[in-house]
């Protein structure tokens, strides 16, 4: 009879101490969870913190109007106008490329690629999300840049080949220089990486997307006499139309921050763009939000000064941008959602 | 006619649609193109300029493709034809190549940095949990075992990095937040805070561990063991806060270099050989292999050495390509019979390589004149000489970067995704809360890197007051930086697992965290 009892409170004990311990693990596993609250919350506490030293000898008007970007010289001068304008070259220089390009791989991957082909050509799209964005900078400022401006030759075929041949040495690959004023430091080069960075972005959720859309809808308009042309454009992407939208803010969000690319390939001269001639904005050098943080953090690596605190207004003006697209992207997927 | 000239006009509108539904085909192949160029260019570009493939003779490509090319794509063709052969291949080559990279990587760090700071971590952070577990089996209770090894491994942890680099200034900043917050109240802002910060912090880290061990044990058996125990804790954490690393360290010293190098690479990988082997086979089979894996890499060591060797680097490969590579290669020749040819991937690879190698060193062919040379990896930067240049010193830094935040970031990560995914509710508040979470990290994944950046530089610089250029507030803030991508990523491989295999655990009355623990895990693990 106490050999049972003992049992049973044992046993007791044991379910006792098995509870305590799941309670243990799930508050473990929501503190690991909690911990990305605690990283946004340190972010804005970090940026505004600093912002705000900041906006005591900076008015928040004259930031945010100033047509004057230069915190390093002996005569400051903290307008963002510059910076911001430099970031939307880039961003629209990047969505030029990449929404297009990006929407008909998705569009091809989706409806009219076969399973072998997109099993190999999506891994290969999405190796370039995974390129360390130095290398892109390298590449633009490198080989990007001259290329625009000389053009290039490629010979076809190795040297052993042509060496005893003569003949064939003429067999070269040659692209004229499509953009010959173009500065060694440049917001075209810059934008097309970045633009080429972000393809698989828009690509991988896009086609996300355009596959989540049943294949009945698809029979259905195939059974009306659509061809593959009108069931694509007309039924398939309309009905995948937040999913397209929120990868194109997403893509765009990326392109606003990228930092490396323009910092190797786009200069640091902030300047405000030229409205008539457009295309001249993209052959100049420019200076972007991120690049001139990259400047103070480089110049100003410890004191406390009002450039330095000025990396931190920036860095709040452009936190509040990219939570504001992700929240619009975020908001607009989950709006337009259609339910299946 | 009518209908005629209506069925032609039909067919034109056939075709016309038909061209049109050409053209935007092309126009989509076209716009996959541009990508894929793209990234042929980047890479044929770099590959040109770095390898210069155009300067190598014919005799050189001859060789390069008889020795490496032609096996290893013809060792290909024949593994993609049996399933069987190309999963050994794979596994052989994860245990080849993942071990070689890993072991390197360890080599060189601990290089960087002598093996004798690291040993007495292992020591310490190991021989906690081990204990636990130990007492655990002395008491016949084993189902403590489990959260008492993880808080002892956290404790060992706090202790080992020091309760100087995480307690105290996380104390002082805190303390001075508190005074900032005070200093608005003029009669509390100038009352001195009476606690002395040096005490406070041993307090802490002494007395949690020793009330947390009391609590658990409060309503057991017997007395005298209960006693023991919280004594043993009490002992441990004011020997481990007072700084048990630096009594210990100058014993460990007194080893000599490559015993510290095995000690550091050789226990995980013999801890883990002795696990996986216990829970496929049984306890002593566990010992058995362990101490085989022991034995071997000190032959190797004492071989070395009698042929006045540095047997540093050999030990450490011995342990972290050796053991491995035995173990995987072993089992699959030995259980594997369709499979078993597959081992041999690696050692083509390997194989192809060394033979080239030596015939190009015994011909002399020329090959191509690269960059891409054994100096690019073991010297330093030198502006004056690029052909002597080297990446050595950034490459270490990096690997310890890098490696110190997948230590930090990827079991929190994980611990988020198991949270948010098997866990948290889909109603009340914590189902908000969970819902607030995702949508955090969504906005978080979205984050510039720089933003991030100026976190670290605010977290640690202004408010801990660390030094600057430190691996660890580098490591931490970039494992700020990938903890979105690593949760979702998680999360998708959670999603993967069915239900029925939840389904099943419960149903054999398995707990939540069993569950998760010896049924989600180890399907999802490969995923994550």
């Amino acid at each position: 009879m106490s050999q049972e009892d003992e049992t049973e409170l044992s046993l007791l004990k044991r379910s006792e101490f098995v509870r305590r311990k799941e309670r243990l693990y799930r508050r473990l596993l929501a503190g690991c969870a909690l911990l990305t609250i605690a990283v946004t919350v340190g972010i804005i506490m970090a940026l505004s913190g600093q912002a705000l030293t900041f906006f005591d000898s900076v008015s928040p008007v004259d930031f945010l109007t100033g047509q004057d970007w230069s915190p390093l010289s002996n005569e400051p001068a903290y307008g963002v106008l510059p910076l911001v304008s430099g970031t939307l070259v880039v961003v629209v220089g990047s969505a030029v490329v990449a929404l297009p390009i990006g929407l008909g791989a998705a569009i091809y991957l989706s409806e009219y690629a076969n399973p072998r082909v997109r099993a190999v050509v999506k891994p290969m799209l999405e190796i370039l999300a995974g390129i360390p964005t130095v290398v892109y900078g390298y590449f633009a400022l490198v080989y990007l840049t001259p290329i625009l401006r000389d053009g290039f030759s490629l010979p076809v075929l190795p040297a052993f080949v042509t060496d005893p041949l003569p003949v064939v040495s003429e067999f070269t690959l040659v692209i004229p220089g499509l953009v010959p004023e173009i500065n060694t430091f440049n917001a075209l080069s810059a934008s097309l990486v970045v633009g080429v960075m972000i393809i698989p972005m828009v690509s991988s959720i896009s086609e996300d997307a355009l596959s989540a859309v049943p294949d009945s809808l698809r029979e259905a308009a195939y059974g009306l006499g659509s061809t593959k042309f009108d069931v694509s454009t007309k039924v398939v992407v309309p009905a995948a139309t937040s999913g397209i939208v929120s990868s194109y803010v997403l893509a765009l969000s990326r392109a606003i921050g990228e930092t490396m690319i323009v910092v190797m390939a786009a200069g640091e001269s902030p300047k405000l763009p030229t409205v008539p001639n457009i295309f001249e904005n993209f052959t100049e050098s420019i200076e972007t939000m991120t690049v001139a943080m990259v400047n103070i953090a480089q110049a100003e690596s410890l004191g406390e000064t009002v450039a330095y605190e000025s990396m931190f207004a920036i860095g709040l003006t452009l936190f509040a941008l990219t939570l504001t697209m992700n929240y619009i992207a975020e908001r607009i997927s989950q709006r337009y959602r259609e339910e299946y | 006619m009518a209908t005629e000239s209506e069925t032609l006009q039909h067919s034109g509108r056939f075709r016309l649609s038909a061209l049109k539904g050409k053209l935007f085909e092309a126009i989509l192949v076209v716009a996959t193109l541009v990508g894929l160029v793209a990234l042929v260019m980047l890479f044929g570009f770099m590959f040109v300029d770095a390898v210069s493939p155009g300067s190598a003779s014919a005799e050189w490509y001859l060789l390069f493709f008889a020795t490496l090319v032609g096996p290893v794509s013809a060792f290909t063709l024949y593994s993609r034809r049996h399933p069987a052969v190309r999963s050994a291949n794979a596994r052989a080559s994860a245990a080849v190549f993942g071990g070689l990279a890993l072991s390197l990587a360890a080599f060189v760090v601990l290089r960087a940095m002598s093996p004798y700071g690291p040993l007495t971590y292992v020591v310490t952070v190991g021989s906690l949990p081990l204990s636990v577990a130990v007492y655990g089996r002395y008491a016949e209770e084993t189902y403590f075992i489990g959260p008492a090894m993880v808080l002892a491994t956290l404790l060992a942890v706090v202790w080992t990095l020091g309760s100087e680099v995480l307690l105290t200034p996380l104390l002082d900043g805190i303390f001075e937040l508190g005074v900032q917050l005070l200093g608005g109240v003029p009669v509390l802002g100038s009352v001195p805070v009476p606690v002395d910060r040096g005490l406070t912090v041993t307090a802490i880290a002494v007395g949690v561990p020793t009330l947390v061990a009391a609590n658990s044990l409060l309503r057991r058996q017997r007395s005298l063991d209960r006693l023991l125990v919280v004594t043993a804790v009490l002992a441990l954490s004011a020997a481990g806060t007072t700084g048990l690393d630096g009594l210990l360290r100058p014993y460990l010293e007194t080893l000599s270099a490559w015993v510290a190098y095995g000690g550091v690479v050789g226990t995980p990988v013999v801890g883990t050989l002795a696990l996986v082997v216990t829970r496929r086979r049984n306890v002593r089979s566990g010992l058995v292999a362990a101490g085989a894996a022991v034995a071997g890499s000190l032959l190797v060591a004492v071989v070395a050495l009698t042929v006045s060797v540095n047997p540093r680097l050999l030990v450490v490969l011995a342990l972290g390509v050796g053991v491995p590579t035995v173990y995987v290669v072993g089992r699959t020749v030995l259980t594997d019979r369709d499979g078993r040819v597959g081992v041999a991937g690696p050692f083509i690879i390997i194989g192809g390589i060394l033979l080239g190698a030596y015939i190009d060193q015994s011909l002399s062919v020329t090959g191509p004149d690269t960059w891409v040379t054994p100096t690019l990896l073991v010297e330093s930067w030198d502006g004056l000489f690029p052909t002597e240049a080297g990446a050595y010193p950034s490459t270490v830094g990096s690997i310890m970067i890098v490696g110190l935040m997948a230590l930090m970031a990827f079991p929190i990560g994980t611990g988020a995704a198991i949270y948010l995914e098997e866990y948290a509710p889909d109603s009340g508040w914590q189902g908000k809360l969970a819902g607030v979470i995702e949508l955090n990290i969504a906005n978080l994944a979205g984050v510039p890197s720089v933003v991030y950046g100026l976190l670290g530089l605010a977290l640690f610089q202004n408010f801990l007051d660390y030094a600057p250029g430190l691996v660890f507030s580098a490591s931490v803030t970039l494992g700020f930086l990938i903890l979105p991508i690593v949760i979702v990523s998680a999360q998708e491989a959670l999603k993967s697992v069915p239900d029925s295999l939840r389904e099943a655990s419960y149903g054999m009355g398995a707990s939540r965290w069993q569950t998760v623990r010896s049924v989600v895990l180890p399907e999802a693990v490969p995923g994550i």
